[in-house]
């Protein structure tokens, strides 16, 4: 658990805090997305938390111990690290830039060899064919791979995260965001997500701390109760006029109460119990009628209706 | 051609050849062992980065020859008179490339490094230096063949080298000597310029020729 205790930074000759009074806690296992507008102090916050950046008052605890008991090099070690624009060391391989921490860390040989294989396998890089390569070789899809297996590379706890999917196109963001929260269904790291996407925010986290401009901290909160109660203007404003079908992007449909189709189905568009809510309602508005037959691998229909999504976002109207 | 053949075979050349090479050889590496750790000193703050660079270009300003007329009153005529003034000509090119170099390293790959728990020294050596190799052994490279071409002025101050054929032809008029001075030291300067130019690519740490090819695409 990372608990920040009234955490507060001032860079020196200046007057306004960039992060001010700051406290919360990132649950274990949990990806906590600090998330808001530029000028937040999210980065910031971030970066105290493995010390880059040293707060000018509050603390900061890792496991109930505060992160200044030991030194900052020696706990940059422990916490897996990766940023947008990757920082993968072109001068070296990618098992190389994958080493780095094991290394530093003294492992012997056969252990980081086969750890290297194992992370490769994990972020979908075939490694007989990717390891000996030089980052300039890889697309910038494969390259955020591979930052995120070297963040992992010594398999830490923590991991602090800095729109480590900001650098690539929105397709390909998508496709790495769906792998990240299948390997952390794996790995079930306790995580700190920056980003300034909203979007990004609510797919990715467990929990969301929206911050506003002075670094103060606007809301805590799961992404749905962030969608259905924002406690104030600013975090309204910020999650935008579509929270509704935002919230409907959190839930499948195949995790709805729906009613069987028995023979109501005939001529109806089918739908993918996978799909979101939102992309269920976008298919249903597309074919023009208001219902359609949810089905997922097995032969169970059911009727998905405007009527039963509208349920759904009873008691959060905008 | 037979001419500047026989002033090539006397006695004496092989000696001014030595002392050529020998000028050339110490002066660079006293400008190394004095620029490089200059540059790694100054690296972490960018005021004295600047400093460093600024000195440098004013340094490389000044012609050669004024500042081997500079080194004759403060340390009189000789060899090592001349190797002072040698060793300054190849110090501004060698700071000013080591220092640009290790400043132009990507920040966000030096911030993953320290995020990573790299210590200081070990971004300088593991990261720093071999991504700024490629700038460093250009700046080398260019104070060599500076050098080597200075180090013919050597004979105003007495320091020898092949500058004493030269001025020794002129004195007696003689074209072969002249032009036999001439040619050793052109071909000694290309010799260094295509030794260096090997060394620099030996040194490109094989990542970055990737990048390079990638890049020109």
């Amino acid at each position: 658990m990372i608990e920040f205790k009234n955490v507060s930074k001032t860079y020196p000759g200046s007057t306004k805090p960039v992060v001010d009074g700051l406290s919360f806690e990132v649950l274990d296992g949990e990806i906590c997305v600090l998330v808001g507008p530029s000028g937040c102090g999210k980065t910031t916050s971030m970066r105290m938390i493995n010390r880059l950046i040293e707060p000018s008052s509050g603390q900061i605890l890792i496991d109930g111990e505060p992160n200044t008991a030991m030194s900052g090099t020696k706990l940059r070690r422990k916490i897996g690290y990766a940023i947008q624009q990757i920082g993968l060391f072109p001068h070296r391989t990618i098992a190389d830039n994958i080493a780095i921490v094991p290394q530093l860390l003294d492992w012997d040989k056969s252990r980081i060899k086969s750890r290297i294989e194992e992370l490769l396998e994990l972020v979908g890089l075939e490694p007989g064919q990717y390891r000996g390569r030089y980052p300039a070789e890889l697309s910038g899809g494969q390259q955020q791979r591979v930052g995120v297996a070297r963040a992992l590379a010594a398999d830490p706890p923590i991991m602090l995260m800095d729109e480590p999917f900001g650098a690539v196109d929105p397709i390909n963001r998508s496709r790495l965001q769906d792998e990240f929260l299948r390997i952390q269904q794996e790995i079930r790291k306790t995580i700190v997500f920056v980003t300034h996407d909203i979007d990004e925010a609510i797919k990715m986290g467990d929990r969301i701390a929206i911050l506003k401009e002075g670094g103060v901290l606007a809301q805590y909160d799961t992404p749905e109760e962030i969608l259905t109660n924002p406690a104030s203007n600013f975090v309204n404003d910020f999650v935008g006029k579509d929270r509704i079908l935002k919230r409907l992007s959190l839930l499948r449909v195949g995790d709805m109460d729906l009613d069987p189709a028995n023979g109501n189905g005939e001529g109806l568009p089918t739908l993918s119990d996978r799909l979101t809510v939102r992309d269920a309602l976008s298919e249903l508005m597309g074919a023009g009628v208001g219902r359609g037959v949810v089905q997922g691998d097995g032969d169970e229909r059911r009727l998905l209706t405007m009527e039963s999504i509208e349920a759904l976002t009873k008691g959060a109207r905008a | 051609m037979n001419g500047i053949l026989e002033v090539l075979r006397r006695g004496g050349f092989g000696q001014l050849l030595l002392t050529h090479i020998e000028l050339s050889v110490l002066a660079l590496l006293i400008g190394i062992a004095i620029a490089i750790p200059v540059a790694l000193a100054v690296n972490r703050s960018p005021f004295w980065s600047a400093v460093a660079i600024n000195i440098g270009n004013i340094g490389r300003s000044v012609p050669s020859l004024a500042i081997l007329a500079f080194a004759l009153p403060i340390f009189g005529l000789g060899f090592v008179p001349s190797l002072v003034a040698l060793a300054a000509l190849a110090i501004p090119p060698i700071l000013i490339n080591a220092s640009t170099g290790l400043r132009q390293v990507d920040p966000k790959i030096v911030d993953a490094a320290r995020g990573m728990g790299l210590s200081g020294r070990q971004i300088l050596t593991g990261v720093q230096i071999p991504i700024a190799a490629p700038i460093i052994f250009a700046g080398i490279r260019t104070a060599a063949v500076q050098v080597v071409a200075s180090a013919t002025l050597a004979t105003f101050i007495g320091g020898g080298g092949l500058g004493d054929l030269i001025v020794e032809g002129f004195q007696r008029n003689d074209i072969y000597i002249q032009l036999a001075g001439a040619l050793s030291v052109a071909v000694l300067a290309i010799i260094t310029e295509l030794g260096f130019g090997f060394l620099e690519r030996a040194f490109t740490p094989k990542g970055l020729k990737v990048a390079r090819k990638r890049r020109g695409k």
